[in-house]
């Protein structure tokens, strides 16, 4: 009776690992309805194609970093990349003032990096009779003014900022005069509150004045104010593309970060090779599997073939358990994979050896097995938890495809043991009784 | 079954360990590791052109940038690739570089385009060494306590030591570039010989317990040929997996799964030629301080590697118990 009951447990069991690992089943609320099954395991980077960002904020003169600063930084992030349409972006804080940026398949990383990584202070500074060139730029502390190429001059100059991108409602990219095909593109800004309140008492006194538009300390364009300027809309115009001009807006719509963070590195996978390395690697990964089964078979005939079983299941646990944990699936994770089949059949290999000796000592086959088990068991032990020992340290000091890989070696030698002993060994006792008992012969 | 005497012949090991260590040391003091842009900071470009391009015209293409230090590859698999190494760019460097080549060869496409630090790169070899560190000496507490004997620990250390200086040493000779990932293989390695070395140290344990009255290095030499078939086996099937891996698995793939191959073959090798004649050698050593200067070996008798290395194990008593 007992034993009828684990066995509907694990016929259970394996049901649920295949709809974890594979979901044939889908559900429509609480309707469930067939579909083809597909891994449920999140792709790294590396698998599907796409960047990994590592930004770093950095202290200026008047903001060391702060908690608050990279927490700001990432949440201003966040609404730039949701600007560009990236599909499931992570952006993760690493230590005190790391911020780390995973976008997969984005189409034009060196744009993405453009829109992540920049300030984008916005300010607008009166330069009162001064007009400045585009290009021109402030020092940090804002006193003096270096004019750009070819003249490459410094002129002091106070930065006296009248309101800042901050106070901006609004930003959109658009086409001097509205004429699609003539006009250059312009940036269109609505000021909120206090801010347009501010701009128009500005403006209005200022008639006649240079208004120097800058961001990031870079002069964008020095215009001449022509009048009072009322409802707080502006417009920006440099010398615009009209991508620069769509980056812009996003940027000034998204806002500043509190911080200037530094790209401290970038790596880009293309689709393609992330593409070829899937099927590469799982096509090696199923040959490999396929050798190690057929091998298994080859030694150890019929016990072979249980070890097959278990170890099929090992796999069906180890995707299962993946998508489970929402764990990211990396190309040196399936290495890991294909070592940790390796690492489990090493187990039943321990077992049957084990057997085998226990038999030539002239031990029943029941009596032989039991002991065999016993005795293998110290062994399994100390070896696997010796391999979880070199996977936890990896997993602690690793990052993205280490980390992965250290995951998926950590979770298969787990999952491997219980395989090994419980499915193993649950096979064999089966099959010690008659009528398979005479093709358990362990190669004696 | 004829008996090897393998405990008898481990001088031929010694040997062949030295053989394949030496020159790799020497490699490593003379050329040094070959460290990829992931340790020293720097940019790569992999990059698939319209049409082929030779080495010399992409090192002229790359001219006008003055990158005349960059590393540039070709693999004959796929001749339309390149591969260029060089000291950190700019965002807008990266992308001149890459419009360069797509003028002069009908188009690229970006497959892989990293840009590293140099102090991402400086803490990541920090990182690397403190985790081989650790991982070892993680292991050698648990084995030291799982064995209840320092001498078993140091025994699968040095065996250990030997295998890092061996793949180590054999990435310093063939000067493949080591990346981030290599630290994997590292641990990986790691773990893999010290499993191996487990297993014949833990029927080592079993048969001291079982106390014959058998001169250790007979014994140890049993032990070994006891687990040898499973050791073989292990090992053969890691091998052949790995294998698989090495020639459909990809490029990327290739250096990882190499340093993991050798990682195996020293790892299995080891744990017979080098833990176990360390463990014999130790008691001989033991054996001469106790002044019996001649065959040593042959009389030195298990109890009194119990009393040194207190090696009394439980083990069997908790195993009878589990059987009831």
């Amino acid at each position: 009776m007992l034993r009828v009951f684990w066995r509907v447990v694990i016929g259970l069991v394996i049901l649920a690992a295949v709809q974890l690992a594979a979901a044939p089943v889908g559900f429509r609320g609480w309707r469930p309805y067939l579909q083809t099954p597909r891994l449920q395991v999140n792709l790294g980077l590396d698998l599907q194609g796409g960047s990994h960002i590592v930004l770093e904020a950095q202290d200026t003169k008047e903001l060391k970093v702060t908690a608050e600063a990279v927490d700001a930084a990432m949440e201003v992030i966040r609404n730039r990349i949701d600007q560009l349409g990236v599909v499931e972006p992570t952006i993760q804080r690493e230590g005190e003032r790391r911020i780390i940026v995973e976008l997969p398949g984005v189409e034009d990383p060196q744009r993405a990096l453009r829109i992540i990584g920049q300030t984008a202070l916005l300010e607008f500074v009166n330069t009162a009779s001064q007009s400045l060139p585009e290009g021109a730029t402030w020092n940090a502390a804002g006193t003096v003014v270096t004019l750009p190429d070819p003249e490459k001059k410094t002129i002091p100059l106070k930065k006296e900022v009248v309101v800042t991108g901050a106070n901006l409602g609004d930003a959109r990219a658009a086409f001097e005069g509205g004429q699609v095909n003539t006009g250059q593109p312009i940036v269109t800004f609505q000021f909120k509150g206090p801010g347009a309140k501010k701009f128009e008492e500005f403006t209005g006194s200022h008639i006649g004045q240079y208004l120097t538009i800058v961001l990031d300390n870079r002069v964008i364009s020095s215009p001449v104010i022509q009048g009072r300027i009322t409802g707080g809309s502006g417009q920006i115009s440099g010398r615009f593309t009209l991508e620069e001009a769509r980056e812009l807006a996003v940027l000034l719509r998204a806002g500043a970060l509190p911080v200037p963070v530094e790209v401290l590195e970038r790596r880009t996978i293309g689709p393609s090779l992330g593409r070829d390395s899937l099927d590469l690697s799982l096509r090696a990964g199923a040959i490999a599997v396929v050798l190690i089964i057929t091998f298994m078979i080859v030694l150890y005939r019929f016990p072979g073939v249980l070890a097959d079983v278990a170890l099929l299941l090992y796999a069906l646990f180890l995707f299962a358990a993946l998508a489970t944990l929402r764990a990211t699936m990396t190309l040196p994770g399936i290495a890991a994979f294909v070592i940790s089949v390796g690492m489990a059949i090493d187990a039943n290999v321990l077992i049957f050896e084990r057997i085998k000796e226990e038999l030539r000592a002239g031990k029943t086959l029941r009596a032989g097995i039991q002991s065999g088990w016993d005795r293998a068991w110290s062994a399994i032990l100390d070896s696997n938890v010796t391999t979880l020992v070199g996977a936890a340290v990896l997993f602690v000091l690793g990052t993205g495809p280490i980390k992965g890989f250290a995951t998926t070696l950590f979770i298969g030698v787990l999952i491997s043991m219980f395989t090994a002993i419980a499915i193993t060994r649950m096979l064999v006792n089966t099959a010690s009784r008659p009528p398979l008992e005479r093709y358990l012969r362990f190669g004696v | 079954m004829r008996t090897w005497d393998i405990i008898g012949n481990r001088r031929w090991g010694y040997l062949l360990s030295l053989f394949v260590i030496i020159p790799g040391v020497v490699a490593l003091y003379v050329w040094g590791i070959n460290f990829g842009i992931d340790f020293t900071g720097g940019t790569l470009l992999n990059l698939r052109l319209g049409r082929e391009a030779s080495l010399d015209q992409a090192r002229a293409t790359l001219r006008p940038f003055g990158h005349e230090d960059a590393v540039i590859q070709k693999s004959p698999e796929s001749p339309r690739e390149i591969l260029v190494r060089t000291r950190p760019l700019s965002e807008e460097q990266v992308a001149a570089v890459e419009r360069a080549f797509a003028q002069q060869y009908g188009g690229t496409e970006v497959l892989r385009a990293e840009r590293v630090g140099p102090t991402i790169g400086r803490e990541l070899r920090q990182k690397a060494i403190q985790a081989v560190i650790l991982g070892l000496l993680l292991q050698v507490v648990y084995i030291s306590i799982r064995f209840r004997s320092i001498r078993f620990a140091i025994a699968a250390d040095i065996a250990l030591v030997h295998d890092l200086l061996v793949v180590i040493g054999i990435f310093a000779l063939t000067r493949k570039e080591v990346d981030s990932s290599f630290v994997a293989v590292l641990l990986t390695v790691v773990g893999y010989s010290v499993n191996d070395t487990v297993v014949i140290l833990d029927r080592i344990r079993e048969n001291v317990n079982l106390r014959l009255r058998e001169p250790f290095d007979r014994l140890v030499n049993r032990s070994m040929l006891e687990v040898l078939v499973r050791s073989l086996t292990t090992g053969f099937g890691a091998i052949v997996a790995l294998i698989v891996l090495y020639f459909f698995g990809g490029p990327t793939l290739r250096d990882f799964v190499f340093g993991l191959g050798i990682g195996v073959i020293t790892g299995t090798y080891s744990s017979i030629l080098v833990a176990s004649p360390v463990l014999v050698e130790w008691q001989r050593l033991i054996d001469r301080r106790q002044r019996r200067p001649t065959e040593v070996a042959e009389t030195a008798s298990v109890p009194e590697l119990a009393a040194v290395g207190g090696n009394t194990l439980p083990a069997r008593r908790r195993r009878s118990r589990r059987r009831r």
